[in-house]
């Protein structure tokens, strides 16, 4: 012994690793398989969103929207749209808050399920990967129909919507709900049912309560730490506090839990958009508000509950037909920050895993 | 039982391995797109009146038009490019044009090899797409 | 069917009786190159057979048809992927190791033509009979970690040392119960002789009286040639592949033909120790059989492959050293027990 000496690797992950999620890097310090160290470092896929809103009328800037968590667009143009109206005051007509409803958790359910098909493919579980893009494929459908687009939907207008969805769009919704049931079954058995799985993801990473209400975690994550907190409850938007449905908790805080979430999430996802086929009415989908949209000078803060985490907007108008300012709480660029503290003593196997349950998308992380 | 979930799995797998696959041939059985799908832009140079109002609405400044006064002082359309290399395929440009002149089409094979073919000339895709319609 | 079972020793024959003596050192030499080619071929067929049968059965899980496109139900494809490997650069990293970046990959590919060598194909068609033969196969199969190594050292990338460093760790560990699952066997047959054995499993199999040692060598097998879920050493979501990451082009694709002629030499020793080698109905002539029997084990390799996620490094020792290893000595116990119950009563009921 004394002459022997055991050194440190560091080694960069990312941006091209091949289970990075988008352009995500991080120089991470090995001893042997153990992590002791990790530097996440973001900002490869920065396209300066905040800064372009400036120069973009309020509603040109609703596509770019779709561009921050390209996985639930109908998300993000729900969080902006219903900032500016909030801004505004406008007042929705009935039909169009429902839809807003329904296309919201569609896009949860879809953001869901890329995000078990990518925790699946992150431990090398290929098929159960395509099972669930094979489903989500459905959704993309519905929003293909109604608003012309699958992935940057861009589907809500500052005061509605921009037209109704069509008629065969409420038999392929009911189709999709039917089989919703049938699909969870499949994933359980293949992915969440796996002894691999579970043996990989049980107790590792553990996010406990307090550290991930200090560093204010949202979203799937906290609420597996077991913290009963969802926007749709604690300050329901539109019309959410109709709804009845449950905001699932799990108190493992460990990865399979997180992940286990995301199920539950799907099944209330499905009860709401089934209360929410029952009770549409017929009628308009668009306020009245006037073509050049100038929201009175002020500034507002509203936050919707993204499937990744709790999405908010800041915006201060100056009265002009532009934003004079706007600002992204995205909740995933909140929620990396858990990573080099929790992955901390785990191997690099893991830190794949740990790093999968954050379901992090980089246009929202990098905006 | 340790090992219950791993045999769900392979039956699982067995099943759809036996069942059917859901495939699309692409280029042999094209997809039928819904008509709303925003896949190219398409312009009907007749109907359109050279408001400009698309070219405003975009937000990426992708379309440029030029007109020229023609008799009885209405503005015609003299060229109507689109440098669809910026376009976001947002479609705001088509829900801003008051005639309908400019809508969304179905085309979405729009791979090309050079960067300059980005730049599209409307009334002569208007022209070679109304060609193909009477051939087919 | 019995000249079609005779057909491979019948030509064997007549090549040897075109020397004046046919037991002559040159009559040997030939029939030994034509047995190497023989094996060389068998694996590049293989590999060409079974990299299209994986995407396959990849495309049949998830409800997609596979390759398609070339030749007949895309049977070309593998062919055309070749040809595309030949076209490749070939890059040789800076700081590399040369001399051992470039060999790596050539003991890969040597390894399961020394390994498939020794396998009885049928009646009297082991390419090369060698009394010791497991002990042969063991031996030489150990060597890939060697390679594995080698590549991951020589590479000048922490990628590849990562997965190097894997591959030791788990094929030293699974390479134990590896041999003590083939132990029971042995002290059945009271021979190493591949041929021997194949030739006692004549009325029953030896999965029927060694069913623990069967599955411990499956399970072990798929550890050793290094596929999921056990496929930490070219884990692409950690490790991007491993010591392969650096190849390009036909060094790749050697170690790719090594890694297939593995599984196929795993699968065909599975089949010689467990299922009966040739042994089958005589409906189908034996060395058929033995394909066949080749091909459900490897079908169900690639079914298990597309089905699971992959083992964590720990649980991959803790499986081997905590379940497999015991497994396999208890099974050699049960083997000692009941050989001695079978040759205490044998004799008595008047065998
Ligand atoms: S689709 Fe959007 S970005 Fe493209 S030209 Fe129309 S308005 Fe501009
Ligand atoms: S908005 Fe319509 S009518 Fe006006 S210039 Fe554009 S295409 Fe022509």
């Amino acid at each position: 012994m004394g002459l022997e000496r055991t050194e440190e690797l560091s080694l960069n992950m990312g941006p091209q690793h091949p289970s990075m999620h988008g352009v995500f890097r991080m120089v991470v310090t090995f001893d042997g398989e153990v992590i002791t160290k990790i530097e996440p470092k973001v900002g490869y896929l920065h396209r300066g969103l905040e800064k372009l809103a400036e120069s973009r009328t309020y509603t040109q800037f609703i596509p770019y929207t779709d561009r921050l968590d390209y996985l639930s667009a109908p998300h993000n143009n729900m969080a902006y749209v219903q900032t500016v109206e909030k801004l505004m005051g406008v007042q929705l007509p009935e039909r169009a808050e429902y839809l807003r409803v329904i296309f919201a958790e569609l896009a949860r359910i879809a953001s869901h399920l890329v995000f078990i098909a990518s925790t699946a493919l992150d431990m090398a579980g290929w098929t159960a990967w395509t099972y669930c893009f094979r489903d989500r494929e459905r959704i993309l459908d519905l929003f293909e129909m109604s608003a012309g687009s699958r992935l940057t939907v861009n589907a809500m207008r500052i005061g509605g919507f921009n037209r109704d969805v069509p008629p065969e769009f409420w038999p392929a919704l009911k189709s999709f709900l039917d089989d919703l049931p049938e699909m969870m079954e499949e994933y359980f058995g293949i992915f969440y049912g796996n002894e691999i799985v579970m043996a990989r993801l049980k107790s590792v990473g553990i996010l406990p309560k307090e550290l991930a209400e200090n560093l204010s975690i949202t979203g799937p994550v906290l609420r597996a730490s077991g913290v009963q907190y969802d926007v749709r409850k604690a300050e329901p938007y539109g019309i959410y506090d109709r709804f009845d449905f449950e905001v699932p908790v799990r108190y493992g805080c460990d990865s399979y839990d997180r992940t286990l979430l995301r199920l539950d999430e799907i099944r209330e996802s499905g009860k709401i958009l089934r209360q929410a086929m029952r009770d549409i009415p017929e009628g308009p989908v668009t306020a009245k508000v006037s073509k050049i949209i100038k929201p009175p000078a002020g500034e507002v803060y509203h936050r919707v509950e993204n499937p990744k985490g709790e999405l908010g907007f800041y915006i201060v108008s100056d009265g002009s037909p532009k934003p004079a300012r706007v600002r992204i709480r995205s909740g995933t660029f909140i929620n990396i920050q858990m990573l080099p503290i929790v992955a901390l003593g785990w191997k690099i196997q893991d830190l794949i895993a740990i790093f999968a349950t954050l379901d992090a998308v980089l246009g929202e992380v990098d905006k | 039982m340790f090992g219950k979930g791993l045999f769900t799995g392979l039956g699982i797998t067995l099943k759809r391995m036996l069942g059917p696959n859901i495939t699309e041939f692409y280029p042999e059985e094209m997809p039928n797109l819904p008509p709303r799908t925003r896949s190219s832009m398409g312009l009907d140079p007749e109907k359109c009146i050279s408001c400009n109002m698309c070219a405003n609405a975009c937000p990426n400044k992708v379309i440029t038009i030029t007109s020229e006064k023609g008799e009885s002082n209405k503005k015609v359309l003299k060229s109507y490019r689109m440098d669809v290399g910026r376009c976001l395929f947002c479609g705001l440009c088509t829900e801003a044009c008051p005639t309908g002149a400019l809508h969304v089409t179905q085309q979405f094979e729009n791979a090309i090899y050079e960067a300059d073919e980005l730049k599209w000339d409307m009334i002569e895709r208007a022209g070679k797409s109304r060609g193909r319609g009477e051939q087919a | 069917m019995n000249a079609l079972n005779q057909l491979p020793l019948n030509i064997a024959a007549a090549i040897r009786s075109l020397f004046g003596d046919p037991h002559s050192i040159w009559a040997d030499l030939t029939m030994d190159i034509i047995s190497i080619i023989l094996v060389i071929v068998l694996i590049v067929l293989a590999a060409l057979i079974l990299i299209l049968l994986e995407r396959k059965v990849a495309g049949w899980t998830s409800q997609r048809p596979g390759p398609n496109r070339l030749g007949p139900h895309g049977w070309f494809q593998t062919i055309a992927d070749a040809l595309k490997l030949m076209g490749k650069e070939d890059v040789t990293p800076a700081g590399a190791d040369r001399l051992m970046f470039k060999i790596a990959p050539m003991i890969m590919f040597a390894l399961p033509m020394m390994t498939l060598a020794v396998i009885p194909y049928g009646h009297g068609m082991a390419p090369i009979r060698l009394n010791l033969g497991i002990v042969y196969y063991l031996a030489i199969s150990a060597v890939s970690t060697l390679a594995l190594l080698m590549a991951g050292w020589s590479s000048n990338n922490k990628y590849s040392l990562l997965g190097g460093m894997r591959a030791v760790a788990q094929m030293i560990s699974y390479e134990i119960p590896l041999v003590f699952s083939l132990l029971g066997v042995v002290m059945i047959t009271q021979t190493f002789n591949l041929s021997q054995i194949v030739a006692d499993q004549h009325t029953i199999p030896f999965i029927v009286l060694q069913p623990l040692a069967f599955v411990v060598y499956l399970i072990a097998g798929v550890a050793e040639v290094n596929r999921a879920p056990f496929d930490l050493v070219e884990a692409d979501q950690e490790v991007v592949a491993g010591p392969f990451t650096e190849y390009t082009g036909l060094r790749w694709g050697l170690f790719f033909l090594g890694e297939y002629g593995n599984m196929t030499a795993v699968a065909a020793l599975t089949t010689t120790m467990f299922l009966g080698g040739w042994q089958g109905p005589a409906i189908l002539p034996g060395y058929v059989w033995f394909f066949l029997k080749v091909g459900i084990i490897i079908f169900f390799q690639m079914w298990v492959r597309w089905t699971f996620p992959r083992i964590r490094i720990d649980h991959l020792m803790g499986l081997a050293w905590k379940v497999l290893l015991p497994l396999s000595i208890l099974n050699i116990f049960l083997t000692g027990v009941g050989i001695y119950i079978y040759q205490l009563i044998v004799p008595r009921i008047g065998g």
